[in-house]
């Protein structure tokens, strides 16, 4: 008697390792959800460092007679500057500053990269007019002593206007100079895909993350709720399942300015109801868990119950949704630039994909390939992602929960 | 404790409500019982019979719609709980009034640890700073036999056993220091020894703070070792309400009686162990009249069990009964009952 009492008050011998945790060691163990996850992050690298990766203004330059200058960093935008404080701080804090939560890693980053963004908006000037080529026709006049270039000595909109005259016209494939060629203007296409990258994970985070506020709140609401809320929440749901975001974009493109902040905000506001239906089922199921009655029967308020017990059990399949949206997103708005509708002075794999159509049914293999390859891997990425999660998630396979 | 001392809780003629597609059905009606301070009322009854709902109801748990309170007054401290509103009733929830669940397997949160989730309790209804609550919940854990109780605060609640988890909901519920403890099958899935272990615990802390104890249990030999007084309940009304060793020495419900004879005793042949006959009927579905006569032994083909409810009425000294067949029962109306008993420790 004495002996099993100890034994059960003995814990589990294992160390706390929290579910999320569990979820995302499982995700890890799928070779195919590590290729995605190591794509996606080559995909931020780019998006992140595009700057110092493709650029025609040299990182540092030193003309006759006078001392280093660096064109590069007079140059970036302050969103630039953002992206890079985010690169270079933010993410090793992200990742290595164990001794803080997650939640509290996550508001520090936040409280580094809003200043910085605000700060550069209000002090940093970029030059307005910019003359990519001046560089290059310095240094075949000779009045550059040295320089140091980025790996791709080109900007995404460099038309390389050294070259009045070009022959063979453009596009180029595929050479030394031009790595992946150029499209129909002269611009590089490898500065162009990297460049683009900023616009994927822009897309895909930002109307992704619309999406799943609204899906939480009418979601998290009609499961909580039920009866008349899920109701007319269902009806709203139905009704949005039925726009289809492409037609909405189109007709939207042709009547305004093509804007890529409300591109997003159209897909995330048409491509909420997955996510709904998602959050909806799980707060069906967890509403009359003992836990949740446990939390109401402790005096939490309402909203506390809902977001705060509720919720963090409903993120994980939310997840799944979002890999998946995420996919969406990023296909939605190739499929607009490739039908060129999207956006005009910005670089993006839709648009370049758009430039392979030659004359006369022609076809520019080297801009086909390369960002044809970039959609495909990503969306293909965000799909393994997601079904490597949904399987982590998925009780039957692991045992459950508790 | 003193008899004439007030009721903590005095639940008089709750009705309970629900809409459901088929109609209205009350599966909990005229149900009235009362607990004093430092007792333990224990609700027994088959299942299905409307306990967990009448206790929920209580912390006004239940969801409405489609749960409506047609009749009754819970009063808890002279304050009427089916007329507080929403935040009034948070207030009361967890501090005044604490409850426990079934499974302690699923009551704790998964994603957050122990810690996190008494601390979080305890925050919400005491001005502590987050030191003082660390030392509330570290206390709170040894209070409950826990060993090394700053170490469990960091445990997750899958990592620990199922008599533990228990015993962290006892220490969330008891962290406030509640006048009442509403607790649900406390022990129902666990095993034998940590039964006795979480029952003995409660016991010990009910002395130490003169805490009542609303018991809800089917389990006749839980009722006979934890409670001061016992009201039995079958198809959503009480039909005995009595002190515990009236229960047991001289039932008077015939639905007691075969309660209390379908226990296995020591020494018992198990063969000829007693069952009811029948079956529960469903709230949509309840006989007229006195609701176990389809199943009561002692009716006898008597037209007044199927025409008439019989109330329940004071038939023994502090024994309240339901039964037209019991002995001595009162023709007198009745009057609102309320057993105020607690047992002697020895
Ligand atoms: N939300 C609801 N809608 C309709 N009927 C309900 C609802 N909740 C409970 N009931 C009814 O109330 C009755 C009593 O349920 P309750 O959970 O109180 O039983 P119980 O006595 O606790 O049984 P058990 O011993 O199995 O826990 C059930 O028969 C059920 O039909
Ligand atoms: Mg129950």
């Amino acid at each position: 008697m004495s002996e099993q009492q100890t034994i059960i008050d003995q814990p589990l011998a294992s160390p706390p390792v929290s579910w999320s945790r569990q979820v995302a060691r499982r995700t890890l163990a799928r070779p195919l959800a590590r290729f995605g996850i190591i794509w996606i992050s080559i995909v931020a690298f780019c998006a992140i460092f595009a700057p110092l990766l493709a650029n025609s203004h040299p990182i540092a330059i030193k003309m006759q007679g006078e001392g280093w200058t660096s064109p590069l960093l007079r140059h970036l935008t302050p969103a630039d500057i953002t992206l890079l404080v985010l690169g270079i701080v933010g993410v090793p804090i992200l990742f290595l500053a164990r001794w803080w939560s997650l939640s509290t890693r996550f508001l520090v980053v936040m409280g580094i990269t809003l200043p910085t963004l605000i700060l550069s908006l209000i002090f940093v000037r970029t030059p307005g007019t910019v003359v990519y080529e001046w560089y290059r026709q310095a240094e075949a006049d000779g009045r550059v002593e040295q320089v140091i270039r980025t790996p791709i000595p080109f900007s995404p909109s460099d038309r390389l206007r050294d070259h009045p005259n070009p022959d063979p016209p453009y596009p180029w494939p595929p050479s030394r100079e031009h790595w992946l060629g150029t499209d129909i203007n002269g611009q590089d296409i490898a500065s162009n895909m990297i460049h683009a990258c900023r616009i994927a994970m822009a897309v895909g985070f930002i109307s992704t993350g619309i999406a799943v506020v609204i899906g939480v709140i009418v979601g998290g609401l009609m499961g909580y709720f039920s009866g008349l809320a899920d109701l007319l929440g269902m009806r709203l749901v139905e009704i949005f399942a039925s726009i289809p975001t492409i037609y909405l974009l189109l007709t939207f493109v042709a009547y305004y300015p093509r804007n890529i902040y409300i591109i997003m905000a159209i897909i995330g506001a048409t491509s909420w109801v997955g996510d709904a239906r998602f959050v909806r089922a799980e707060f069906l199921k967890l509403r009359n868990q003992d836990f949740v009655q446990a939390a109401v029967a402790a005096g939490l308020p309402l909203p506390r119950v809902l977001f705060r017990h509720i919720l963090p059990n409903a993120v994980a399949p939310l997840l799944v949704s979002v890999s998946f949206g995420v996919a969406g997103a990023i296909m939605a708005e190739s499929t607009l630039s490739f039908l060129g509708l999207g956006l005009v002075d910005e670089a993006s794999w839709g648009r370049l994909l758009d430039m392979a159509r030659g004359e006369g049914g022609g076809f520019r293999w080297w801009i086909a390939t390369f960002p044809g390859m970039a959609i495909f891997l990503t969306v293909l990425s965000y799909n393994f992602i997601g079904e490597a999660l949904r399987d982590a998630l998925d009780p039957k396979l692991y045992g459950g929960k508790a | 404790m003193s008899e004439q001392s007030k009721p903590l809780l005095d639940v008089r003629n709750l009705a309970i409500a629900f809409q459901t597609d088929s109609g209205m059905i009350r599966p909990v009606d005229d149900v009235s019982f009362n607990i004093y301070p430092g007792q333990t009322l224990s609700l027994v009854g088959e299942s299905g019979c409307g306990k967990s709902i009448s206790a929920m109801s209580i912390l006004r748990l239940l969801p409405s719609p489609p749960a409506t309170y047609p009749s009754g007054q819970i009063l808890f401290e002279d304050e009427d709980l089916l007329c507080a509103d929403e935040s009034r009733m948070q207030k009361i929830r967890g501090s005044r009034i604490a409850m426990i669940f079934q499974e302690p397997m699923t009551s704790l949160n998964p994603v957050f640890t122990v810690g996190e989730q008494i601390i979080e309790a305890i925050t919400l209804h005491q001005h502590v700073n987050s030191r003082q609550a660390r030392d509330i919940a570290a206390q709170a854990l040894a209070d409950v036999g826990i060993a090394d109780p700053l170490r469990r605060l960091a445990d997750y609640p899958h990592q620990i056993s199922g008599g533990m988890r228990q015993r962290v909901m006892i220490a969330m519920a008891l962290s406030c220091r509640p006048r009442l403890l509403i607790a649900d099958e406390p022990t129902t899935a666990l095993d034998v020894t940590i039964q006795a272990q979480i029952l003995e615990l409660l016991r010990k802390l009910q002395e130490e703070t003169n805490m009542a104890i609303l018991l809800i249990t089917h389990d006749l030999g839980v009722v006979a070792e934890n409670s001061d007084a016992v009201a039995v309940m079958y198809a959503g009304k009480i039909v005995e309400y009595a002190p515990v060793e009236e229960i047991f020495d001289r039932p008077q419900h015939p639905y007691t009686q075969g309660l209390l004879a379908s226990v296995p005793k020591l020494g018992q042949d198990v063969e000829r162990l007693h069952t009811i006959e029948g079956t529960v009927p469903p709230p949509s579905n309840f006989p007229t009249g006195c609701r176990f006569h389809p199943r009561c032994p002692s009716m006898q083909g008597d037209p007044q069990c199927r025409n008439v409810i019989p109330n329940l009425r004071e038939n023994l000294p502090g024994h309240w009964c339901a039964c037209h067949h019991a002995e001595n029962y009162p023709t007198a109306p009745a009057t609102h009952p309320t057993v105020a008993h607690t047992r002697q420790y020895s």
